[in-house]
This record gives structure tokens, C-alpha cells and sequence, in this order.
């Protein structure tokens, strides 16, 4: 079995899809922790405005998690599409 | 582990072009606004003051959208866009929990919807951004601060439609994914209900609702 230029390619690909979603994850991971925390820190000194509080953290970690999404669609296109 | 990646497509071929529809992406959207259409019909066949739960439900739903585009637009263009908002939370809540059930496809699984709904949100919030600064004021914002930014913020603008769109075809596309994965690894006993009800009701809901709030804040920004 001869490995080929096709095959290099290949490997290249996934090595690429897994090592774009492995550090693509770290920054939202970091970032919808500061969110939460943050809004957990804001929620016990003011329990009332809870659902304006839970409503913002969700927006602000979607808007904070687009770059793990970017690396998601560039990993399966790298899987699917090379 | 065969069905990642792949999409039903009907093939037409019409005066030497090549028409591809995607057909489970047409057949889930078409169904879906006959749900609506059912779900609203059900909510105003017999209005009353005492409302029946249908209607009970549609209100709550309605006045909760509305509400939120009053704090966001004000009291004039909030009562103007929320038939907008509302029809767009309703229809995208109902897009992500279709898939759910068995042997249905999340129609924002496919990139043609969302990448659609986003464009649409880009030239609604632009309209009425001439609409309201008209034009000549509505240009020179996009050469503030300094003249030379000017091609940054169109990049901006454009990079917003990407950034939406992307976000939510990527949630929902990750978890079908991720539920296929595990039910090829599981077969399918224990685990894939919970993920189901997490991927499809949890993160279909607060996708549903940042893509909608999202809209809202872009139409906000634009009029301010």
C-alpha cells in the first residue's frame, strides 16, 4: 500500500478540521465563562432584574460564541468539502 | 454515520441550466407554515375575553415580543415592527424543534435558510435607516470617524449578515451532528433522547431567540 499525494492530502484535512476545532473552542469557552460569571455576580446584587440579566448574558454569549461557530463550519468543511 | 454531510436534492434541468432544489430543506419550510397557519387560525377562530388556551398562548407569545420591541425601537417603530419580529421568532422556534421528530430535518440545517433570513434582516435594517436619517445622512455615517474608515464599516456591515447567519446554521448543523455521531457510537439506547431535547428544544430555543433579539438590535442600531 503506497500512500499518495491524494491520501497526504486527506490526512492534512482532518489533522487541520481537528486542530481548528480544538483551538477554536478555547476563546468561547473562556469568553461565555466571563459572561456567566459575570452575570451570576450581577444577579446576586440585584435578584430583582434577573430576567433582563438572563436575557442579555444569553445574547452576549451567543454574539461571544460566533467564533467557535466559524471554526466549526471551517472544520466540516475541511472534513466534507476537501 | 452515513447520513452526515448529505442532502436530498431534486434535479431539474430547464434550457441548459442545472436547477438544484434541496428538497427536504422545501418540503420541512412548506410544512411548517402550514403549522403556523394552523397554530394561528386555532388562536383567533373564537376570540373572547375569558381566552381559550390557544388564544391564551398566542397573547402571552405576542405581548412578550412586543414588549421587547418597545424597549429596543421605541414606542413608534417598536408597535410598526413587531409583526416581523414575532413571525420570525415563531417561524425560526418552530424550524429548530421540528427535528425533534423522528424523520424530520431542521430546515435551518440547510445554510440557503438562515443566510436567506439574514439577508433579509440586512436590508430591512438599512431601509429604514434611509427611511428614517434619509440618505445623504445615512451615507456619511459610514465616513465617521475618519474618511478613510469608510471601507472597515461597510466590511462591518456585511461581516454582521455572515455572522448571524452562520451562527445559527452552525449550532443547529453541530448538534444533528453530534446526535448522529453518538447515536452511531450508543445505537441508539440511552443517550440520544436527552441530546435530542437538549439540542433540539434547549439550544433550538435560545438560538431562535438570539437570531430574532439580534435582528431587533441590528434594525435598533441602524435607526439610533
Amino acid at each position: 500500500m503506497e500512500i499518495t499525494g491524494a491520501d497526504l492530502v486527506r490526512a492534512a484535512a482532518l489533522l487541520g478540521a481537528g486542530l481548528s476545532m480544538g483551538f477554536g473552542a478555547i476563546g468561547p469557552g473562556v469568553g461565555e465563562g466571563i459572561v456567566g460569571g459575570s452575570a451570576c455576580e450581577a444577579i446576586g446584587r440585584n435578584p430583582r432584574e434577573a430576567g433582563l440579566l438572563t436575557r442579555t448574558m444569553l445574547v452576549g454569549q451567543a454574539v461571544s460564541e460566533s467564533t467557535g461557530i466559524y471554526s466549526l463550519v471551517v472544520a466540516l468543511l475541511l472534513i466534507f468539502v476537501v | 454515520m452515513e447520513g452526515i454531510g448529505k442532502v436530498s436534492q431534486w434535479v431539474f434541468h430547464l434550457g441548459g441550466m442545472r436547477i438544484e432544489l434541496n428538497s427536504a430543506t422545501l418540503l420541512m419550510t412548506w410544512l411548517i407554515m402550514a403549522l403556523i397557519l394552523v397554530f394561528t387560525v386555532l388562536a383567533t377562530r373564537r376570540r373572547e375575553m375569558v381566552p381559550g388556551p390557544w388564544q391564551h398562548l398566542s397573547e402571552l407569545l405576542v405581548g412578550w415580543i412586543k414588549d421587547l420591541c418597545v424597549d429596543a425601537l421605541g414606542e413608534k417603530w417598536g408597535k410598526r415592527y413587531y409583526p416581523l419580529i414575532c413571525a420570525l421568532f415563531i417561524f425560526l422556534l418552530l424550524c429548530n424543534w421540528i427535528g425533534i421528530i423522528p424523520y424530520m430535518d431542521e430546515p435551518t440545517k440547510d445554510l440557503n435558510t438562515t443566510l436567506g433570513l439574514g439577508i433579509m434582516g440586512f436590508f430591512i435594517a438599512h431601509g429604514t435607516a434611509i427611511w428614517v436619517k434619509g440618505p445623504k445622512t445615512y451615507v456619511t455615517e459610514y465616513f465617521k470617524p475618519i474618511f478613510f474608515l469608510m471601507p472597515l464599516n461597510v466590511v462591518g456591515e456585511f461581516a454582521k449578515v455572515v455572522s448571524i447567519s452562520f451562527r445559527l446554521f452552525g449550532n443547529i448543523m453541530g448538534g444533528s451532528i453530534i446526535i448522529i455521531v453518538v447515536s452511531y457510537l450508543a445505537y441508539g439506547l440511552i443517550l440520544p433522547p436527552f441530546l435530542y431535547a437538549f439540542f433540539g428544544l434547549f439550544v433550538g430555543t435560545i438560538q431562535a431567540f438570539v437570531f430574532t433579539v439580534l435582528t431587533l438590535v441590528y434594525i435598533a442600531v441602524q435607526i439610533r
